[in-house]
């Protein structure tokens, strides 16, 4: 088999029929393309997830005022929900009997942490958070002491701080006991976060927590601050229970009547992950779907290209043939110039469709990465592309009769 | 001068039996050969002359295997042509003939080297081989300081010998020229029935379709065809001698 005799007749017919080939081409690149963004998006997400449940385990749920994710013009439903207070989370762990562990936090983003002469960029989480915060987040100090009743009873200026802000502003000090400011409140520093790296593309160090009561003191919205609760189970047996009676709980508290709907929401990995799920699974189904009429198109632009290549080059065969070329030769080098065609238009497609994911992936916050399996998958895709599309003709010049060949003008 | 006078004694090369090849033109049928009896032996060099529409060019299609006859017997080599598969024509072509067209038929995008390997790929001789023996071609016609050139690089006579390489290279049986001169000047067409002549000197058997006398007149042996039956078939008595060629 000529291999390299067949790419440069491919090649050589993508410059003898520019317009022809490169919407062809084109329509190559943007099949795969949305076959290996929409395949990203998938992978990316299935090892958000996965990390996810990972960190939190599968005993977690929470109860907030809103969906996480919010998809189509929900608002209206919503907007009558009253925020859930600091007074309706201490009543829910009073009421509560079938585990010890529920926490209450909030927090807000874009802060800046000075100290001394130092400070971090405008992008720190400041959480205010009690004692089981941390054992429902399963978030571990690893130096200095995590919070203590007192901490929260008297909301004491008192803080604990991820790693990222210890390399920005102690970059050569212990931390434990110095000062740190934040909106002109000081605190003092009495632990450090064990590093936790980062998660959906942002890392989850650059992380200051402080006292739930001092948070809603100084950092909180005057109205419409509503906490987070966090829920663990202390057994996946007794997951459902607890829920049942936090449920249960929570509308004794929030004065809902039997016949009304919840007022709050509850969510656990499972719903959060269905939510985002639902939303990335959109994409990839319009990816697949919008790539699949693409190559399809394409396949007819190859199928055109390579009609019209073999009638240019019928005497080209004819001499082929008479110099001892057999049906399956010629068969072969047709197919073999499709392939090439359509492996040029792919592997644009996945340039771009890698460069897409990146890009994608990086807006949506899903954690970056090669995607091996679909750049294979693309390239199997053009070689079926190739020959499915390429057969007919190459089927049509390999039976072409050699003398009517050679007199082909 | 006469070469090959007993050569009546061997078996022969080409061997056509009562050869007719009829085409159906609408409900009509159109006799292009009728009753064709052709032994050529090895090593002759054969005139096959007649005006347009005497039924050669689908005679030489059929001893270049291109076609088979529609009645009659080809026996190539003691094989009998009319029973192949299109596969195996083509593996015959490859083997036996080395064709020289009037329009030289040269792949247009190829170089003159890979337009003589062309017939070795597809014999599937290794790479190696097959470039020495593609330099050997080239030489052998004067174009060993052409080979990378294109065919729109060349001129007709230039064509021509690279075409005449190509049919040499695999070492056919025959040789099977149709008008070879027929597109080039007087003088490149001397220069390629100079190079046949050398062949057929160095052993090779040459079988040359033209409608052209003074072209027929280089080979030992005419054979005339008019209106699909051979009108005469005699030694040439007034053979064209090159000056210097040493027979």
């Amino acid at each position: 088999m000529d291999f390299t005799e067949s790419i440069y007749q491919a090649i050589d017919s993508i410059r003898t029929n520019k317009l022809r080939t490169f919407l062809t081409l084109l329509s190559i690149a943007i099949g795969v393309f949305a076959l290996i963004v929409a395949g990203t998006l998938i992978n990316s997400f299935e090892k958000a997830v996965l990390a996810q449940l990972e960190e939190i385990g599968e005993t977690t749920f929470w109860i907030q005022r809103l969906p996480s994710i919010q998809t189509g013009n929900t608002w209206y439903k919503y907007r009558q929900r009253k925020p859930i207070t600091y007074r309706q989370y201490k009543e829910l762990v009073r009421m509560t009997n079938s585990t010890p562990w529920i926490s209450a936090h909030s927090y807000t983003f874009g802060m800046t942490i000075n100290a001394g002469n130092l400070s971090t960029d405008p992008d720190v989480y400041v959480t205010g958070a009690d004692p089981n915060f941390f054992i429902t987040n399963s978030i571990d100090v690893e130096f200095g002491r995590t919070f203590i009743e007192e901490d929260i009873d008297y909301n004491r200026n008192v803080a604990i701080i991820g790693n990222d802000i210890v390399v920005k502003i102690f970059p050569n000090v212990n931390p434990l006991g110095k000062e740190i400011s934040i909106k002109n409140q000081k605190y003092t520093v009495i632990g450090i976060l064990k590093t936790r790296g980062a998660l959906l593309g942002q890392s989850k160090d650059n992380m200051v927590i402080i006292p739930i009561t001092n948070f809603l003191k100084y950092f909180a919205s005057p109205w419409e601050e509503s906490l987070q609760i966090t829920v663990k189970a202390i057994s996946k047996e007794m997951l459902q229970a607890t829920m049942d009676e936090v449920i249960g709980n929570m509308r004794v508290i929030r004065n809902v009547k039997p016949w009304e709907a919840n007022t709050f929401e509850l969510e656990t990995n499972e719903t959060i992950s269905q939510q985002f799920g639902s939303f990335v699974n959109f994409l990839s189904i319009f990816g697949f779907i919008s790539g699949g009429f693409a190559l399809v198109a394409a396949g007819v632009g190859i199928m055109n290209i390579m009609l019209v290549a073999v009638k240019e080059r019928t005497r080209e065969i004819g001499i082929r043939k008479a110099v001892g070329a057999r049906r399956r030769w010629i068969l072969w080098q047709f197919i073999l110039e499709a392939i090439t065609l359509s492996q040029i238009g792919g592997l644009f497609g996945i340039i771009f469709g890698v460069l897409g994911g990146y890009l994608l992936g990086n807006a949506i916050k899903l954690p970056l990465f090669f995607p091996v399996p679909w750049v294979v998958l693309s390239i199997i895709v053009c070689t079926i592309l190739g020959i499915a599309f390429g057969t007919y003709p190459a089927y049509r010049a390999a039976n072409l009769d050699p003398i009517e060949a050679l007199r082909y003008e | 001068m006469e070469k090959n006078n007993n050569s009546q004694d061997r078996q022969p090369l080409i061997d056509l039996q009562h050869i007719s090849r009829v085409y159906q033109v609408g409900i009509e049928q159109v006799f292009a050969l009728r009753d064709i009896n052709l032994k050529i032996y090895k090593n002759e060099y054969v005139a096959i002359m007649g005006p347009s529409g005497s039924g050669k060019s689908t005679l030489m299609n059929i001893i270049g295997c291109l076609d088979t006859p529609t009645g009659g017997a080809y026996y190539l080599k003691g094989i009998n042509v009319g029973e192949l598969d299109d596969d195996e024509l083509a593996e015959i072509r490859n083997k036996e003939i080395g064709f020289v067209f009037q329009m030289f038929n040269l792949l247009p995008r190829a170089s003159a080297l890979k337009n003589v390997e062309l017939p070795l790929i597809y014999a599937g001789v290794p790479k190696h081989i097959r470039l020495e023996r593609a330099m050997n071609a080239l030489n052998a016609v004067g174009m060993g300081d052409r080979i990378n050139h294109k065919p729109n690089e060349l001129s007709g006579g230039q064509k021509q010998k690279v075409a005449i390489a190509r049919a040499l290279v695999t070492n056919p049986s025959i040789i099977l020229a149709d008008e070879p001169t027929g597109n080039l000047d007087s003088k490149s067409g001397e220069d390629i029935m100079r190079i046949f002549h050398k062949l057929w000197l160095e052993g090779n058997t040459i079988v040359l379709v033209t409608h052209e006398r003074d072209i027929a007149l280089h080979a030992q042996r005419i054979v005339r065809l008019r209106d699909g039956l051979i009108e005469s078939d005699e030694m040439n008595h007034h053979r064209f001698v090159f000056e210097g060629v040493n027979e």
